[in-house]
């Protein structure tokens, strides 16, 4: 079977030799070109080709679309994105600096037109020509709850979502989730089968549960609305999520989710069941000081608490660039050996 | 009297709504109530329980957080003006995001919550380097550096925790101030804040201050 098939076996329950088992290197790409991470992400290409390499050689099931979240920022007018030589791009310029930008703040009209939109269509067009008919391609997309953190700095967005102006605030949640949903089509276009829907607003981490419900679901809602929720996880930045698990599989009908490694795994299993994909995440910041031993038994942990009865996957984090390459080998290894299926 | 407005007051804050909170504090101040009875009796209290709720639920939800530190500072800070005699402050304490890290919620919380417990806060914004935390906490004469950091290579580098540590060792002032640290990879790995060099850490805004407030009492006589 493909890694493709493998996936669609594992969340609708059908046999098959094994788990998925996904690894999320993005950083790393330009640690294996010996580039700089800004010229790194400025090419598409780069990033396509440094996505094939690491896949051959690790072997895992899934590539990643060229992404750092900065990249949607970028896409609505952010001119600076802090590029580290030891780990994740920050957004640096805040494209809503005070609340009277809202009103000025536009979406683009399309935004597969903006010239910050090429090195992702270069990338995906590479990667779905190499293994798109093989291999799951993963897109990312940021909720448009969450959105705003880039575009303005997480506390006064937090300040704005909690203390209004709420006409404000819900102006800016439009804007967002028409951002959204033109990203999401423009991805899918352009071949991505895995979408990871990025959405911490919607963790009881963040919110109330009650919250959710009332303010978060409906944005939700309305992101998703074109194009379904067959192709999409549920993500909260890996912050847990357990206690809405029902209610995102009854009122969005998203089936997979990405369960936090600060979560109770079985717990979260137990809830999904055989209603969906449970996805058992590793806490790759531990890894960079584990040995090969320590990963190998945490991957045996975590499978043996979710492969009974299928319907799961195994997977990763953002990993950090400090993850040693022995470790990432000893995961992969070891999500192999114990993902194997009777 | 104060016990019906304690009750109100601390409802609000669990129900994250600050204009009932405001309410509260402006009722009791015209019923006569004093501001230093409301910063002593009301909102310090009302944190501290607020520590209590979340030390034996450590599901309470960011917003709370955010709401408690927020509400709390507001009111502290309003009442503060209106003392008869300048209120003794614990001590002193430098907050910023570490170098090359623009997060800024993590340490808008924590201020918040240190503020509300009469602790002094100088904040350096984001971004802000090792040598300009230990300039400061000098200048400012301040007994806590408290570091946010909410991505693994901000926490970890070596021009962020691990150089404020190295600069403290150097001129010999360890036992004068103290290194706090905070952030999502500290919560991932509760270990991390060793590998960094801190004295302390917190997984949340509210222990946060507790943990700070402990570091100040232990350098401060
Ligand atoms: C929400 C979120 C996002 C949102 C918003 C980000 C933002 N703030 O701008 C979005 C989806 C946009 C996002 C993007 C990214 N994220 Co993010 N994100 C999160 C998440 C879920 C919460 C972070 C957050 O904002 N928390 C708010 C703060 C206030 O909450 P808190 O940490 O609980 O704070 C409390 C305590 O830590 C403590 N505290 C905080 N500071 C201090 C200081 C002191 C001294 C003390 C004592 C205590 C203390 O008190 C606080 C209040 O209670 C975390 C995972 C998690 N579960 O925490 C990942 C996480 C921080 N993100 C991560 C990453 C990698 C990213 C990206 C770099 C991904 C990418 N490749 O582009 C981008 C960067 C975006 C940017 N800024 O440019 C990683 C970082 C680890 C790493 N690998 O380096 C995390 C940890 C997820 C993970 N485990 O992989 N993210």
């Amino acid at each position: 079977m493909t890694p493709l098939q493998i996936l669609t076996a594992a969340k609708n329950g059908n046999p098959a030799p094994r788990i998925p088992v996904f690894c999320n290197l993005l950083d790393q790409g330009a640690r294996e070109l010996g580039l700089s991470p800004k010229d790194f992400f400025g090419n598409g290409e780069y990033v396509a080709d440094a996505q094939l390499r690491m896949q051959k050689r690790y072997g895992y099931d899934n590539v990643w679309s060229l992404h750092y979240v900065g990249k949607e920022a970028e896409l609505l007018g952010c001119q600076e994105i802090l590029f580290a030589d030891d780990g994740a791009p920050n957004v640096a310029d805040f494209v809503i600096k005070n609340l009277d930008d809202i009103a000025k703040f536009e979406i683009p009209a399309d935004i597969t037109k903006h010239p910050a939109w090429q090195s992702i269509a270069d990338c995906m067009t590479i990667l779905n020509s190499e293994l798109g008919a093989t291999h799951p391609l993963c897109a990312y997309v940021t909720a448009s709850t969450t959105l705003p953190a880039i575009l303005m700095g997480m506390d006064k967005w937090m300040e704005l979502f909690l203390l209004g102006p709420f006409d404000l605030r819900d102006e800016l949640l439009r804007k967002c989730s028409d951002f959204f949903q033109q990203q999401i089509a423009g991805l899918r276009k352009l071949g991505a089968k895995v979408l990871i829907y990025s959405t911490p607003f919607g963790s009881p981490y963040f919110l109330s549960r009650k919250q959710i419900e009332t303010t978060v679901m409906p944005w939700m809602q309305r992101d998703l609305r074109p194009g379904g929720t067959e192709d999409i996880v549920y993500y909260c930045g890996m912050a847990p999520f357990n206690d809405v698990i029902d209610l995102v599989l009854d009122e969005l009908q998203i089936a997979s989710h990405y369960i936090s490694p600060l979560a109770n795994l079985a717990e979260a299993k137990q809830r999904i069941n055989s209603r969906g994909l449970t996805c058992g995440v590793i806490d790759d910041i531990k890894m960079i000081h584990w040995s090969e031993a320590q990963t190998r038994a945490e991957v045996k942990r975590i499978i043996e608490i979710g492969k009974t009865g299928g319907h799961f996957l195994f997977g990763t984090g953002v990993m950090p660039l400090a993850v040693p390459e022995t470790n990432i080998r000893a995961m992969i290894d070891a999500a192999f050996e114990y993902g194997r299926l009777p | 009297m104060l016990e019906a407005y304690i009750q109100s007051y601390n409802e609000a804050v669990f129900e994250t709504d600050k204009q009932a909170a405001l309410d509260v504090v402006n009722r009791a101040l015209a019923d006569g109530l004093s501001p230093e009875d409301i910063v002593f009796k009301l909102v310090i209290p009302a944190v501290e329980l607020m520590m209590a709720f979340i030390e034996k639920d450590p599901d309470a939800n960011l917003a709370q957080h955010f709401m408690t530190a927020q509400i709390a500072a507001d009111v502290t800070e309003k009442m503060l003006e209106k003392f008869s005699n300048p209120p003794e402050m614990i001590g002193r304490v430098i907050i910023g995001a570490a170098y090359g890290d623009l997060h800024s919620l993590g340490k808008r919380i924590v201020t918040g919550c240190l503020k509300s417990l009469m602790v002094d806060v100088v904040d350096l914004g984001t971004n802000v380097s090792a040598e300009k935390f230990v300039e400061t906490a000098i200048a400012e004469d301040a007994q806590v550096i408290a570091v946010s950091a909410m991505m693994v290579h901000t926490a970890t580098s070596d021009r962020g925790s691990l150089r404020v540590r190295s600069l403290l060792q150097e001129q010999g002032l360890e036992h004068k101030i103290k290194l706090a640290v905070g952030g999502a990879p500290y919560r991932f790995d509760p270990e991390l804040y060793l590998a960094v060099g801190a004295d302390a850490w917190a997984p949340d805004g509210v222990t946060a201050a507790k943990v700070i407030v402990d570091l100040i009492r232990e350098v401060k006589p």
